[in-house]
């Protein structure tokens, strides 16, 4: 009897026990995932982790950091542990340059995340082509980066190991021009520009279409990337009688000149590209932002089904800083990595190859899986098969989303 | 062992030997329930079934609790459908010659609408940007399209005010109003360069001084 009351007794305890246990080991997404294995792959993360652009780099890094512990957690690589190292361009091409070497000189770097930055990536791509090291970038829209310099009339590969999940500059410049001349009516338009690799090339995308569709340029100037001081050219807005300003660049230059424009007397709306697409810019652009325009890459997160388990994921692990812009982009960047390691593991015995680094980059061409933002694939330019775009408005100081497409061709 | 008894009873002896191995209310007030309580005589006659139950109700519970706060993750979907938007594709298949007899400055293109997934997709309007052509859809809308399936579409453009058309623009695109049982969305298909190509042709074909 005893034996069957010890019996009873232990299981009531059992019971109550396991629930304590649950209790303890809920998900709480935030923890670094298990080990997989022995071998530790690295993902290398480079984007401005400090100074005006972190906003956006911060939310690079930890996504990339969200998808490592993701596939430690499913152990999705047998035998293959992943972890990242994040380095910090801070949006200089130099810097990123240095940073491309040193993740070349480690070993256990199989792929590269990053930049945030056209230009980094131009002085970066070389340096990973070199040691067939794969790079993928969430955010870099200039068309020149897969498609050659000559994109507009012969598109020409010239890196097989750079690879993109955002959409390019040479759709996402006319998009805007369309939305601008068909749904905002607006007709004359004066361009600036921050003479850097993406926000010249992305008002030119601009310009270029709002002329086809009968748009007028009224007026053109160029800004100091590092000034803050746009009165000169606000003051030219204003008189050149323009009802809408387009701006290629990013936030930190495009508040402040949004505000100078507006308090120079031209109440006229400030548009942008995914570079402007930010808190911030709305933070420095003041209550005058009211109406600005800016694209960005993909379709708003809360239209994804796929983007909900990343949301929830990204808000459980903790981290300090919002997934930005690029979060999806990021997570999908890594993810495909991973699938490219996964695919030359399996491929191998389960164990990586001697020539690992350059089998990734030829998996990372072939992988398709279904990311944070859609599909995952690349085309023959090492550019997304999936290429989304959204209007954003600022409304009550906040983006909102006002228009998406999709590019089909 | 020591010859003072079994220290449990053994099978069949009641637990009036052992009051004390439940602590029940009216069990252990000392009062003259321990003895007399129907709870109790109740108790005391079903032990072993008393403990079973009280096991299977703590398993239960302890079962019931780890259901109902297991980890989000692994509940089914909440099985909210996706928007619209982002299971329709939109891809343009080619140009599409007009019936004799058609109005001049007409042309007319063929495109493809297919739903890759969830509930029924039903497009209720179909237009383009430009202020100087208007358009008309084969079928007209509203039209349904099941998931996994894809239907044809005849776009006939009509160019009303050749001021009002741009002849060359680079990415122009269709916007679609798509419904289904998540939500209603205007979502622009930007069909690529061939169409692109194509439309200006024809545009140019349609306010050509020839065709006036």
């Amino acid at each position: 009897m005893r034996q069957r009351s010890l019996i009873a007794i232990t299981a009531a305890l059992s019971a109550g026990a396991l629930t304590l246990t649950a209790c303890g080991s809920r998900d709480s997404g935030g923890d670094k995932g298990s080990d997989s294995g022995g071998t530790v792959v690295t993902i290398g993360v480079d984007a401005p982790l400090t100074g005006d652009l972190s906003a956006l780099g911060l939310g690079i890094k930890n996504s990339v950091d969200l998808a490592a512990n993701t596939a430690n957690k499913q152990k999705f690589v047998e035998g293959v542990t992943f972890k990242i190292v994040a380095k910090d361009d801070q949006a200089q091409p130099s810097a990123g340059q240095q940073n491309a070497t040193a993740l070349v000189a480690d070993k256990s770097v199989l792929g590269v995340v990053g930049p945030l930055n056209s230009s980094v990536a131009e002085s970066m791509q070389k340096v990973f082509d070199d040691a067939k090291l794969v790079e993928v970038s969430p955010a870099n829209t200039n068309p020149a980066l897969t498609q050659g310099t000559d994109w507009a009339k012969t598109k020409k590969r010239p890196y097989t190991s750079y690879f993109r999940t955002a959409t390019t500059d040479a759709i996402q410049g006319p998009f805007a021009a369309q939305y601008v001349y068909n749904d905002a009516k607006k007709k004359k338009v004066f361009v600036i520009d921050d003479k850097k690799t993406y926000g010249a090339g992305l008002a030119a995308t601009f310009t270029a279409e709002f002329k086809k569709l009968g748009g007028k340029v009224v007026g053109t100037q160029h800004i100091n990337p590092d000034a803050k001081d746009f009165s000169a050219v606000a003051t030219e807005v204003k008189n050149s009688g323009a009802d809408v300003v387009y701006y290629g660049g990013e936030y930190p230059q495009a508040g402040p000149l949004s505000k100078q424009i507006k308090d120079a007397g031209a109440k006229i709306p400030l548009v942008g590209g995914d570079g402007i697409y930010a808190e911030d810019f709305i933070k420095l652009a003041g209550s005058g932002a009211s109406g600005d325009l800016a694209t960005s890459v993909g379709a708003p997160v809360e239209d994804l089904p796929s983007a909900k388990e990343f949301v929830a994921n990204y808000k459980a692990a903790n981290y300090k800083e919002d997934y930005a812009a690029y979060g999806g982009y990021s997570y999908d960047s890594a993810w495909s990595i991973i699938e490219a390691v996964k695919k030359v593991v399996d491929d191998n015995g389960g164990k990586l190859p001697d020539d690992a680094r350059a089998k990734v980059t030829a998996a990372v061409q072939n992988v398709s899986f279904d990311g944070v933002t859609g599909k995952v694939s690349f085309d023959e330019f090492g550019d997304a098969t999936n290429k989304q775009l959204t209007v954003y408005a600022v409304e009550n100081g906040a983006w909102k989303a006002v228009k998406s497409g999709t590019y089909s061709g | 062992m020591s010859g003072v008894g079994p220290i449990e009873p053994g099978e069949g002896t009641t637990p009036r030997d052992t009051p004390d191995s439940l602590d029940v209310e009216g069990t252990s007030r000392g009062s003259g329930h321990r003895e007399g309580s129907p709870l109790a005589r109740l108790l005391a006659t079903h032990r072993r079934a008393v403990l079973a139950a009280a096991t299977a109700v703590l398993l239960l519970a302890g079962g019931g609790y780890l259901y109902a706060t297991r980890p989000h993750e692994s509940q089914p979907a909440a099985a909210a459908p996706p928007f619209p938007s982002q299971v329709v594709d939109v891809t343009y298949l080619g140009g599409h010659a007009v019936p004799p007899g058609t109005r001049p400055r007409t042309f007319a293109f063929d495109v493809l609408l297919g739903v890759e997934s969830g509930p029924a997709v039903t497009v209720t309007r179909v237009s383009q940007p430009y202020d100087g052509l208007s358009l008309t859809s084969a079928p007209p809308t509203p039209f349904r399209t099941r998931a996994g399936s894809a239907r044809e579409i005849v776009i006939t453009m009509h160019v009303t005010e050749c001021g009002k058309v741009p002849r060359n623009a680079g990415l122009p695109f269709l916007d679609v109003t798509l419904r289904n049982a998540r939500a209603i969305q205007v979502h622009s298909y930007i069909l690529g360069p061939r169409y692109a190509q194509d439309l200006s042709e024809a545009l140019q074909v349609a306010c050509s001084n020839d065709s006036r």
